[in-house]
């Protein structure tokens, strides 16, 4: 599903985030990519997302370079990829079922399409009662399920999430984490980013370790051992 | 279209829906964006309605002066028309001469008509104007001469071929001296351009103050839903979905501006109608003011739409773009 050869990033500034990173994740698999901040996390789950481009080296998904996908192929290629991030972010002056519809209305679905498709992805995350809400009246946990119910609504084959529990108390973590599973368990890949390691440390997932832009552990030698 | 993942489908496929419905879907995207931009837009009236009305008043000048242009044509044709010669005839001719002179110049093919003013008709009309009667009494003899009005035919009109006419009409014998005024003509020919050449450069500023006005104006409104757009990158929006509101923005204050236009020149013409009525009374003339005819307004309107259409295509392309998700 994904792919990464020896693929290094160097930022304008002359920082190197990742240095020579070499992984695969299956299709189907869920795993976890931990680090220190700053160890480049995010700059794995950025080169995936097509928002940065490796300085060298090569990230393939699905067989498909990503160094061949155009400026204009972008948008479309984002369609297949559903993003969680940290803060979120939803669009705070619409409401619950406009933040979730809005990756449909971008496809091109009919308005009453999108309804069915709004209700059902709603209805999975636990908020099938708060379509009609602004984010600013949910909590925490429930502004970050609005933001899984969009990263899943259009049933991407990819799920990324960078830091989804960062800010939520274990017991609510662990109902995200539920939610990641429940995606996977119908073939969607996930790949987590955190660096909560006492979430990881209760789950039996694959765990790929990032340290100073280096890949120490791709989490397969555990797992065979 | 699925760029990464051939086997999957995607959103209107994948419901099967028909090509029609697709393409009704997308006219009715566009008209639920259009819709939603003047919404937008009626969210602030105030700021909208300053836009719109910047843009309306900057494109009042130019029609204003469109119509002072067209409205000093008709009246310079009208002045053209009136183009004489005024013939005057040597003193010691007598009356007989003098029409069978008249008569030959009728004859003359330039000549459309001509009219005889005899010295005593002159004379009379003189005494009773000028307020000069009495000093007029204590004279021997009549200081006038007779003068003969020549107006040229139709095509014998311009400047050049009343000259021409001027020159042939000299030469006659009996003639003293004769007149036409050509060079106020040209001078007044040569100040409608001069105003013309004028009016079409500051219009011509005008027009790109309200393309930069506009291409402001939607590049603030980019800035300040950066973080909206930048979520709909993430989650698959092209640069075309999301220029499409702004665009639209563009499209709705040109509409309006133009309105405003219209509103405007009439309000101003309305305004000058009657400085303009007493400067004709006094001329004796009929003229008055002609505003705007339909087509002129509906050039004016596309004029508005247009720029309003180009600043903020201008604005799109380079601001939309230059967001990306981080």
């Amino acid at each position: 599903m994904i792919q990464f050869e020896q693929v290094s990033k160097v930022y304008a500034g002359g920082f190197q985030a990742l240095k020579n990173v070499s992984f695969s994740l299956e299709a189907g698999e869920m795993a976890f990519l931990t680090g220190h901040s700053g160890a480049g996390k995010s700059t794995v789950l950025k080169l995936i997302s097509l928002m940065e481009r490796p300085t060298t080296g090569r990230v393939l998904i699905n067989g498909h370079d990503l160094k061949r996908i155009k400026r204009n192929q972008i948008a479309y290629a984002r369609r297949d990829i559903g993003m969680i991030f940290q803060d979120h972010r939803l669009l705070m002056d619409r409401t619950v079922f406009d933040n979730v519809a809005l990756p449909l209305l971008i496809e091109g679905y009919s308005m009453s399409e999108a309804r069915k498709r709004v209700q059902a992805a709603l209805e999975k995350v636990g908020l099938g009662d708060k379509l009609r809400h602004y984010p600013m009246m949910l909590s925490g946990g429930e502004q970050q399920r609005v933001g899984i119910a969009r990263a899943v609504v259009n049933k991407p084959p990819l799920l990324l999430a960078d830091e989804p529990t960062g800010n939520l108390d274990p017991k609510l973590s662990a109902e995200i984490i539920k939610l990641f599973e429940e995606f996977n368990r119908v073939g969607v890949s996930v790949l987590i980013a955190t660096h909560d390691l006492s979430l990881i440390a209760r789950m039996r997932y694959r765990t790929l370790t990032l340290k100073e832009g280096r890949m120490i552990d791709d989490g397969l030698a555990e797992e065979s051992a | 279209m699925s760029v990464l993942f051939r086997a999957r489908q995607q959103g209107a496929q994948q419901v099967k829906i028909s090509a029609w419905r697709r393409f009704v879907t997308f006219w009715l995207h566009h008209a639920q964006q259009c819709i939603g931009s003047l919404g937008e837009l009626a969210r602030y009236p105030f700021a909208s309605l300053m836009t719109m009305a910047v843009l309306g008043l900057s494109l009042t000048l130019p029609a204003t002066l469109y119509v002072i242009v067209k409205n000093t044509d008709s009246v310079g044709a009208n002045f053209q028309q009136a183009s004489e010669i005024t013939v005057f005839l040597r003193q010691d001719l007598n009356q007989q001469q003098v029409s069978t002179f008249a008569k030959r110049i009728e004859l003359n093919e330039a000549v459309a008509q001509t009219r005889l003013i005899d010295k005593a008709t002159a004379l009379a009309e003189f005494r009773e104007r000028s307020g000069f009667g009495e000093a007029l009494e204590t004279l021997d003899t009549n200081p006038l001469p007779d003068v003969l009005l020549v107006t040229p035919q139709e095509e014998h009109r311009s400047p050049a071929a009343a000259e021409a006419l001027l020159q042939e009409l000299k030469q006659q014998r009996e003639v003293d001296e004769a007149r036409l005024d050509v060079g106020w003509l040209q001078r007044f020919q040569a100040i409608v351009q001069l105003v013309r050449d004028g009016f079409l450069g500051l219009a011509l500023l005008l027009c790109i103050a309200v393309v930069l006005i506009v291409g402001n104006t939607i590049r603030l409104n980019i800035s300040s839903k950066r973080d909206e757009i930048m979520v709909m990158k993430l989650v698959g929006a092209t640069d075309a979905y999301i220029q499409r509101p702004f665009l639209y923005t563009g499209l709705w204050y040109g509409i309006v501006g133009g309105v405003i236009t219209w509103l405007a020149t009439a309000a101003l013409l309305w305004w000058l109608s009657g400085a303009v009525r007493d400067i004709a009374d006094l001329y004796d003339s009929q003229f008055r003011l002609t505003g705007l005819n339909l087509a002129e307004m509906g050039v004016i309107w596309a004029l508005a739409i247009g720029l309003g259409l180009l600043g903020s295509h201008i604005a799109v392309r380079k601001h939309v773009r230059a967001i990306e998700p981080q």
